[in-house]
């Protein structure tokens, strides 16, 4: 039951990055911004007031982690653009090799003060595979 | 070409750090309100980047003519949100990223087909290896991380 509904999950991440896609055609990519956070930040109060009833609290964090937001408009923008012209799968595709690579490096550097775990050599071949499955994409 | 690929894949290297630091908003603040600074801060700051890009002149005529169903996206990326909070303790880590990818790819090839008119056999085939090798590279590491959680 929880992985059905894990799959929907995935499933609601590629339908919002498709509609954001096709938004931002509308509204440009600020406007479209604006439209899914407004819209999710005011559910999510929602959501808190109604169904946890926790107070409102977002100040007293270190000025970094503010960053999030920056993040959060960037990542929208950002697959939304791509969408636009490599398709929801081919983006979705590219961007979670993006997350393997980069995930690989922080952990085998250790940076962010996460303990180092060094790369793997065994893990190349799937990266390989990616890598081939990516090119046969592109050629396509 | 090349610069779209490049926006993907950065988009991918963002994710992971922005996911690093929610985490860190969340042990600050608590769940909700953690992830409830991602989406001030981001309206907050879309505002200003709209209106200063826009010179203050907001077509607004724009947003009433979209179809009403394009501002859905942010009602998905909630129920995403609330469905991973329920989910994420109760499965193990290589299953839940596992099913999360085959439910973004499985939707997404659902919405190029039908909306976005993109789809070739070549291109699914390219699409099943990338999945194989993202699999097959997620069981390599979680028995990794198995091993040292053990050995500890």
């Amino acid at each position: 039951m929880y992985a059905f509904f894990t799959l929907i999950a995935g499933a609601c991440q590629s339908a919002m990055a498709s509609l954001n896609g096709m938004l931002t055609d509308h509204v440009g990519m600020f406007g479209m911004s604006l439209m899914v956070h407004a819209i999710g930040g005011a559910l999510l109060i929602l959501y808190m007031k109604t169904v946890t009833r926790e107070k409102l609290k977002i100040t007293g964090m270190p000025w970094y982690l503010y960053s999030a937001g920056f993040f959060g408009i960037f990542l929208v923008v950002s697959s939304s653009y791509s969408i636009g012209i490599l398709g929801v799968s081919v983006t979705t595709c590219i961007s979670i090799t993006g997350q393997l690579v980069i995930s690989a490096v922080i952990d085998h550097f250790g940076w962010f003060g996460v303990p180092k775990v060094p790369f793997q050599p065994k893990r190349l071949p799937c990266f390989a595979l990616i890598l081939a499955g990516l090119i046969i994409i592109n050629l396509s | 070409m090349a610069f779209v690929l490049t926006v993907a894949f950065v988009n991918g290297c963002a994710t992971v750090i922005s996911k690093m630091i929610n985490y860190r908003c969340t042990k600050v603040l608590g769940t909700n309100n953690g992830s409830l600074v991602n989406y001030v801060v981001a309206s907050v700051l879309s505002l200003i980047l709209l209106l200063v890009s826009s010179h203050f002149k907001v077509d607004l005529y724009a947003y009433a003519q979209a179809p009403w169903w394009l501002y859905l996206g942010g009602v998905f990326g909630i129920i995403a949100f609330l469905i991973s909070m329920v989910t994420l303790t109760r499965l193990k880590v290589m299953e839940s990223t596992i099913l999360l990818l085959v439910g973004q790819l499985t939707a997404g090839i659902l919405f190029d087909t039908f909306f976005f008119h993109n789809i070739s056999p070549k291109k699914l085939l390219g699409i099943a290896l990338v999945a194989v090798g993202i699999i097959w590279d997620n069981r390599i590491s979680s028995a990794e991380r198995e091993k040292s959680k053990s050995g500890a």
